[in-house]
């Protein structure tokens, strides 16, 4: 049988949908009209996008200046040019999920788990590939301290940004906090790569990349418990 | 032959189904743009268009009659709450479907929690010869689609019922255009083996001489 023949029967038996009640069309009508006011589309998830992006990178660099740019002054070039132009574009991309995963029906670049899988992994490499001294002074200690910063940073950012994405709904609550977690993450790496002076390798590929799993995992949770809660 | 060949050579033969059905989603744009700025008219027009392909998208799920009743009047609900996410110039079906698809997700966790999921069909390979005539002697869609696994019957439904394009299809279902071309491979792979026996028979029956 070719695929040709199956279209056909499908076709065919899909045919014209059976009759709905005429009745309940005109309840859910009249219902519909009881409420109906005009409202205001959202806007394009570009713009969102844009604006989550700019809530991200600003959060990030207000926090770096209040704590000190000490981390981007001690940074070579190289390591600036490599390590900014990849939390840009993973900013930029996770920024997009996030305004996708609250409109319905909009495109999905890649999905939000995938995202911050490959967000950990890429860091880890560019740090492995940037960073050489494998000495770990104080490695829990200044780790522990570095990723409670960045946590501390991925809050307002998280805030904002659901601010911002207030008025969107989101068909897969776990998936978009997934994306929100991932993108208010990246704010408080972003700002350790400004702040933390530290460049021992184990330091930066564990407790920097940490601040992005810890964060897009509590956003899951979050969703989650709010998911729970609204089911009861 | 790849699922996207043949669904391209689907809308080469039927070209004039594809103008009318872009004339169609033209139509719908514009009556949800209306239903927007606050059109009582336009509400009502597209309840009326849409609920037909709506309900039997649910049905096509496992779902009985009562319960695609309430499915519809809750997405209904659900889309009046959320009217203002669809963004004009955009195809309405992606954004409607995602939200038909999360009301069924939900009522199927309902369903599952408080143990009165209804049975369901996918470990049931075999087309009941009862469900599978129609009026006519042709198989139901809903009949040829049991054999589905539940993923595959929402992708096989979304492009049959709702005639949506792969690109909506993967929209609705917050999937890659390559993710619901496998899906629907895999569908018609099924259907393939399924109705060489006693679907495609049935349907040959029920053809008009």
């Amino acid at each position: 049988m070719r695929n040709g023949d199956i279209d056909d029967a499908l076709n065919r038996a899909a045919g014209a949908p059976p009759d709905v009640d005429p009745a309940l069309l005109d309840r859910i009508a009249n219902s519909m009209g009881a409420s109906l006011q005009p409202v205001r589309p959202l806007p394009s998830s570009g713009v969102l996008a844009a604006a989550l992006a700019a809530v991200c990178a600003a959060v990030a660099l207000a926090g770096a200046t209040v704590l000190g740019l000490h981390g981007i002054e001690a940074m070579s070039a190289a390591r600036i040019a490599l390590i900014f132009p990849v939390l840009l574009a993973l900013i930029c991309l996770s920024a997009m999920v996030s305004a996708g995963e609250m409109i319905p029906g909009s495109r999905h670049p890649v999905a939000p788990w995938v995202l911050l899988a490959s967000g950990c992994l890429v860091l880890t490499a560019v740090f492995a590939l940037l960073f050489t001294d494998y000495r770990h002074e104080r490695f829990v200690t200044q780790g522990v301290a570095c990723l409670k910063a960045g946590l501390l940073h991925a809050i307002p950012t998280a805030v904002i940004s659901w601010w911002i994405l207030r008025r969107g709904f989101a068909v897969n609550s776990i998936a978009a906090g997934v994306a929100a977690g991932t993108l208010s993450g990246l704010a408080g790496v972003g700002m350790l790569e400004l702040h933390c002076p530290n460049f021992e390798a184990p330091h930066i590929m564990v407790w920097h990349t940490a601040v992005l799993a810890v964060s897009g995992a509590a956003g899951c949770l979050l969703a989650w418990a709010g998911q729970s809660l609204r089911r009861k | 032959m790849p699922c996207g060949i043949f669904l391209a050579g689907r809308l080469g033969d039927n070209w004039m189904t594809a103008l009318f059905s872009m004339d169609s989603d033209a139509g719908i744009e514009s009556l949800m743009v209306r239903y927007q700025q606050g059109d009582f008219t336009a509400a009502t027009a597209l309840v009326k268009q849409l609920s037909p392909q709506l309900h039997r998208f649910f049905l096509v799920q496992f779902v009985s009659r009562p319960s695609a009743d309430d499915l519809l009047q809750e997405t209904w609900l659900r889309i009046h709450q959320v009217r203002h996410t669809y963004r004009p110039g955009q195809p309405v079906l992606p954004w409607l479907y995602a939200i038909a698809r999360n009301i069924r997700v939900d009522h199927y966790r309902k369903a599952r929690r408080a143990g009165m999921r209804e049975q369901s069909l996918d470990e049931n390979l075999e087309i009941p010869q009862s469900a599978a005539a129609g009026a006519a002697g042709t198989p139901d869609l809903e009949a040829i689609l049991a054999t589905l696994p539940e993923s595959q019957r929402e992708v096989i439904a979304m492009l049959k019922v709702a005639g949506m394009s792969l690109e909506e299809v993967a929209r609705a279902t917050s999937s890659s255009v390559g993710s619901v071309k496998q899906k629907a491979h895999r569908a018609y792979e099924k259907l393939r083996e399924r109705l060489s026996g006693i679907g495609m028979r049935s349907l040959r029956e029920g053809e008009p001489s």
